[in-house]
């Protein structure tokens, strides 16, 4: 067991390798940010010249090689916008983007785990279709979309709640519930499906066969052993959180990672870009891994090879 | 014989559906009875399909006409609004009825589309891993961890600034950023799969092993990269939408629901019509596709049969 | 066995959970001291947002400003933040348009080439370092100097600052220059604390800038929003209306409208014109605007081998446009049509070309007869889209206009650093659509942009007697006769349909009830000059 968790961890190594790699490529693709910089109507000396100094002109090994360098020893370069090292600016916005992500994981095991279990107890009636319908309707919608009306409707029409910025547990229910949808959806449909599956399993029919209570037998033992794999997805979706957080974020003002990368995309500030993709990575790397652990952890039928 | 050995793999329905073809139509509707999301499925993406191919004959306008004397009309429904734009027109007097119908044929083709890029990549990936193992193997894994590290639409986001994006372009950037899990699903399948002694035996017997891997392997795959292409193709017309929200979807004069969509959203609270018919075919469509993609993964994954 | 198993995972998802919420709530708190000094500081600001503090200020922008670089940006949005906490030595007084003393007492031309001003006595910076002549010299020679200060082209006339006392100094120039005053108004013109800089360094003054306005720097959080509190030492009286002003930075167009709508923010700025009525006829809000020194053209190519090179081509595109119904249409009527990039206001400005536009279908579509295009000319036009006022609708429209006369455009958006790529690159095609402002408010700047020399390869407008008339102008320092080769000039460009030019924006901020604003031309905003109501 040990053994493959050690070599699980070394696995990483290559694939932090790899993305620097491909990021550093589409940035090096990217051009420069020299135009940006620059007057509209510098000279086109002046832009070789801070080309120069940027150490544009390096052919792309060797810049792979510096920003590697650099990189190992934890700098990302600094972001030509906020004259900052980009590193501390990233590490500065995440406790925000971690703070949305966690609202919504919660908000959606909340939502997602009655509806799971309700529509699998009763399958292929119009209540699980309903059930159902609502799940994939979550996951259909448009996240901004669906961010702007629920301004509307409970910031502008109702006034529950206040319309964007973060501050009071207030602001991150408008953006969380934004957010969750798409994730509990997906868990929604996830926990149906493994339900439906522990129910036909024999343990439970013989449950049911010695005449325990539906409940007893639905909660004890078919959902028990369907938390597996919700566990393990709600880790897995690491990734697709931080990418909803790019939208999220944009309509509600919330000054996390998301907004920063979006900024920094629209103004060429790779430094910034290439350490919140890196960064991102990292924490996405992780979950996958802390997945990978419980799931093995909980399910002991799973060998180590 | 590989017919024979094929068939020890698959379970008896599915062999049924595969060998019997005569009757294999009729169990196919009979199944699809069966499910109630499943028909509904079926019948929104036969609809949103026939709208896409016959988008031109159907459209009383065309998308990109616009009308300055004709602005912001309301739908027919409603006072000030007529049969002549009956979903009403947008802020420059194009009739919304028109632009959703030529919408439907740029979000079917990049979802369709940039799905068979990704799973061209990711089958192809998924079988040569599977299939040779070892370090090539070690090395193409490592690949696909790297992609799944970086979330799909941050990658299209960075890709799609560096170059201007076309329908094309698009297609392109939504594929090669999606096709992990394809190769993945396929890796995994491969290797129970060459387990097998008929997979075995036809190495044994010196069949070249591009050959195994197209003969015996990719027909084994094809079940379960269907069940999750069709739900892939869900969420691709959802992230061009939310592509366009960040200014880098499709460009105007090329039309695409998320586009209309997110052009409409200024207007959400004063001329409501702009986002919000967008806003139902995108909805409506990618629920058919989700309904039907759970049907599929039910006839077509022998584990969820009775 | 299981059950175990499940509770041990209960806990750890627990703990994972916990950990995860005290570390985001401990490093928000740590962020905010590390960028603020003062935890307090964000605890306020949220609160004055949120509960409706009486004395703090909340404005909206669509952008975070830029940088507290004051000479290394051009950004009006980044200088309309600074403008609350520096000071220029002359500023412009919006009524009369003309330069009046700020933090120079007076000022006089000395001679063609040098002006003497003398600084108000007793003006200190937020840190308590008094103003003198060195940081003048200090402020100004800066952008003068560096050649990679974005404000450099601006500021490069200006030789070098003779400091003759604590108070007083001279400003050389290398040529005559007219528009002196109005250079040292603008952008980059901000009067810095010099010692503070030697002392601590450039870096530690853009994470703590000081300067002398009536607000002083309490935290920027990137994105998000800019804290000023009170100067209680403003050398012109302390502000007793505001404790506190925050810009917020709210990206989202809906969500800005919602926030002034729900009372959120007191100020919004760029109000899409969809939601003028709405936050009009919403109780407690109104519109206040004003036309800003920011006009919408098309630029085109005059390189050899483009049709547009021909002028019968220019004129017919001019032609086609109809500039009453793109105000109409889509901007309420709030856009000024106009043949000239300079606008009223500004130095040199020309009445007859001005709230005026031709407009003649059957002409444009002769001239296009002429120039050989009588079966239709196919055009390419990019535009930005997202960063002027209905941007993209407005090409959209002008393409929809010229399809009237047979001109086919195919209209390209582009993203804006593209765009700028492109244009550098002389990769641009027929029509290009900018809007520019002019915060110099002196026609040079504003016909800097026909500049043959500078757009070379890009756009290749060239007109030796209007260059003749410039470049005499840029020197001239009989302001009577320069103004009127200025007036000239511009006959000469509307005659040659140089660049058909669309019409003067409009600034849109929509104010809640509570207080009075109202802009003024050049964008800024004075929160000085907000008051409230009751």
């Amino acid at each position: 067991m040990n053994n493959y968790f050690v070599r699980r961890i070394l696995q990483i190594i290559p694939v932090l390798f790899i993305i620097s790699f491909i990021v550093f490529t589409l940035v090096f693709v990217a051009g420069d940010p020299v135009s940006l910089m620059l007057p509209d109507d510098a000279p086109p000396e002046a832009r070789e010249e801070l080309r120069e100094t940027m150490g544009l002109n390096e052919p792309f090994v060797v810049q792979y090689i510096t920003y590697m360098g650099n990189m190992l020893q934890g700098d990302f370069g600094e972001s030509y916008r906020f004259n900052q090292p980009a590193l501390d600016i990233v590490l500065d916005r995440l406790p925000a983007t971690m703070e949305l992500a966690i609202f919504a994981i919660v908000i959606a095991t909340a939502v997602a785990i009655p509806l799971g279990i309700w529509s699998a107890t009763k399958q292929n009636t119009s209540l699980d279709l309903i059930a159902t319908g609502a799940a994939v309707i979550g996951k259909a919608m448009p996240n901004f979309w669906l961010g702007i009306m629920l301004i509307l409707l409970f910031s502008v029409t109702l006034g529950m709640f206040p319309v964007s910025g973060r501050g009071t547990a207030m602001h991150v229910i408008l953006p969380a519930v934004t957010l969750a949808t798409g994730i509990a959806a997906e868990m929604t449909r996830l926990i149906r499906s493994s339900m439906l599956d522990s129910l036909s399993q024999d343990y439970v029919r013989t449950a049911r066969s010695k005449g325990l209570k539906d409940r007893i037998v639905v909660y004890k033992h078919a959902f028990r052993n369907s938390l597996i794999p919700v566990v393990t997805i709600t880790f897995l979706q690491t990734s697709t959180l931080v990418g909803g957080t790019l939208i999220t974020e944009t309509v509600f003002a919330w000054p996390g990672l998301g907004q920063l990368l979006i900024q920094a995309v629209n103004t060429r500030d790779m430094a910034i870009v290439q350490a919140s993709v890196f960064i991102i990575a990292i924490l996405v790397i992780l979950m996958n891994l802390i997945a990978d652990i419980l799931y093995r952890f909980l399910d002991p039928r799973i060998k180590y090879n | 014989m590989s017919h024979e050995s094929q068939a020890v793999v698959n379970d008896i329905s599915k062999d049924e559906l595969v060998e019997n073809r005569p009757s294999s139509l009729k169990r196919w509707m009979r199944l699809l009875w069966r499910s109630k999301t499943g028909t509904v499925g079926l019948i929104i993406v036969v609809i949103a399909l026939l709208v896409a191919i016959f988008a031109p004959l159907i459209a009383p306008y065309q998308p990109q006409e616009i009308n300055p004397v004709n602005m912001l009309k309301p739908p027919f429904w409603m006072e000030n609004g007529s049969m002549e734009n009956i979903l009403g027109t947008d802020n420059l007097g194009r009739d919304i009825f028109s632009r959703i119908l030529y919408g439907s044929q740029i979000s079917i083709l990049v979802g369709v589309m940039s799905v068979v890029v990704a799973g061209f990549i990711g089958v192809t990936v998924g079988l040569v891993s599977g299939y040779f193992g070892g370090i090539i193997d070690n090395i193409l894994m490592r690949l696909v961890d790297s992609f799944l590290a970086i979330p799909t639409i941050l990658f299209a986001l960075v890709i799609l600034a560096i170059f201007d994006s076309g329908v094309f372009t698009l297609i392109i950037v939504l594929g090669v950023t999606n096709w992990v899990n394809y190769a993945r699903l396929v890796r995994g399948e491969v290797l129970t799969l060459k387990e097998r002694d008929y997979v075995k035996a036809a190495h044994s017997i010196g069949v070249s092993n591009f050959k195994i891997i197209v003969r015996h392997l990719l027909p084994n795959v094809i079940s379960s990269f269907i069940v999750i292409s069709t739900l892939s193709v869900a969420t691709t017309i959802i992230l061009e939408a939310s592509l366009s929200f960040l200014g880098l979807g499709v460009q105007p004069p090329t039309v695409s629901w998320g586009s209309i969509l997110s052009d409409g959203r200024d207007y959400l609270s004063t001329s409501w019509w702009l986002a919000t018919f967008p806003g139902i075919a995108i909805t409506i469509t990618v629920l058919g596709i989700i309904f039907l993609g759970d049907w599929l993964r039910d006839v077509l994954d022998p584990r969820t049969q009775k | 066995m299981k059950k175990k198993r499940i509770y041990f995972f209960l806990m750890v998802m627990t703990l994972v959970l916990i950990l995860a919420a005290c570390g985001s709530t401990d490093d928000a708190g740590d962020s905010g001291t590390e960028e603020s000094g003062a935890e307090e500081g964000e605890g306020t600001a949220g609160e004055g947002t949120a509960e409706g503090n009486n004395n703090v200020l909340t404005i909206a922008l669509g952008t975070d400003m830029v940088s507290f670089d004051v000479h290394n940006h051009t950004n009006t949005s980044t200088e309309a933040v600074h403008i609350n906490m520096f000071n220029y030595l002359v500023k412009r007084d919006p009524e009369s348009g003309e330069y009046v003393s700020d933090l120079a007492e007076s000022f006089e031309a000395i001679d063609d080439t040098t002006w003497e001003f003398k600084l108000k006595e007793g003006v200190k910076f937020h840190n308590g370092e008094a103003l003198d002549s060195e940081d003048v010299k200090y402020s100004l020679e800066r952008p003068a100097n560096d050649d990679t200060t974005l404000e450099h082209i601006n500021y490069e006339v200006i030789e070098k600052i003779e400091v003759i006392d604590d108070l007083t100094f001279q400003i050389h120039t290398a040529t005559p220059d007219p528009a002196l005053l109005n250079r040292i108004a603008r952008m980059g013109s901000a009067i810095l604390p010099s010692q503070y800089i030697e002392e601590n360094g450039f870096d530690h003054f853009l994470s703590e800038p000081v300067g002398t306005g009536p607000f002083q720097f309490n935290e920027w959080v990137k994105d998000d929003r800019i804290v000023l509190d009170v100067y209680e030492d403003y050398f012109e009286g302390v502000n007793e209306e505001w404790e506190q002003v925050v810009f917020r930075v709210i990206p989202e167009n809906s969500t800005r409208v919602s926030e002034l709508l729900t009372g959120g923010v007191d100020l919004a700025v760029n109000m899409p014109p969809s939601e003028w009525d709405r936050i009009e006829n919403n109780e407690g809000t109104h519109m206040a605007q004003e036309t800003s020194n920011r006009t919408m053209m098309l630029f085109v190519r005059h390189t050899e081998g483009w049709p547009t090179a021909d002028k019968k081509v220019r004129e017919a595109l001019d032609l086609a446009i109809d500039n009453n119904a793109i105000s109409e249409n889509l901007l309420s009527g709030r856009a000024v049509p106009t043949i000239t990039r300079v606008a009223p206001g500004n130095f040199g400005f020309n009445e007859e070309l001005y709230d005026t536009y031709n407009y003649d279908l059957e002409r444009a579509r002769e001239l296009l007869e002429e120039a050989g295009y009588g079966d239709g000319l196919d055009i390419t036009l990019h535009s930005p889209r997202g960063r002027y006022l209905q941007d993209a609708e407005i090409a959209e429209m002008v393409a929809g206009m010229w399809s009237q006369i047979g001109v086919n455009a195919t209209v390209e958006f582009m993203e804006w650093s593209s765009f700028v790529d492109m244009r550098n690159a002389g990769e641009n095609k027929d029509v290009y659509l900018l809007a520019l402002g002019n915060s110099m408010f002196d026609a040079a700047n504003a016909l800097d942009w026909y500049d043959y020399e500078r757009f070379e390869g890009q756009i290749d407008y060239q007109n030796e007697e209007f260059e003749s008339l410039v470049e005499a102008a840029e020197q001239n320092m009989d302001l009577e006769e320069r103004e009127q080769q200025y007036i000239e000039a511009q006959e000469i460009l509307a005659e040659d349909v140089a660049h058909p030019v669309l019409h003067q924006e409009s600034i849109n901020i929509g104010v809640s009830d509570f207080v009075n604003y109202t802009p003024t031309i050049d964008e800024m905003i004075y929160v000085e000059t907000i008051t409230k109501s009751e």
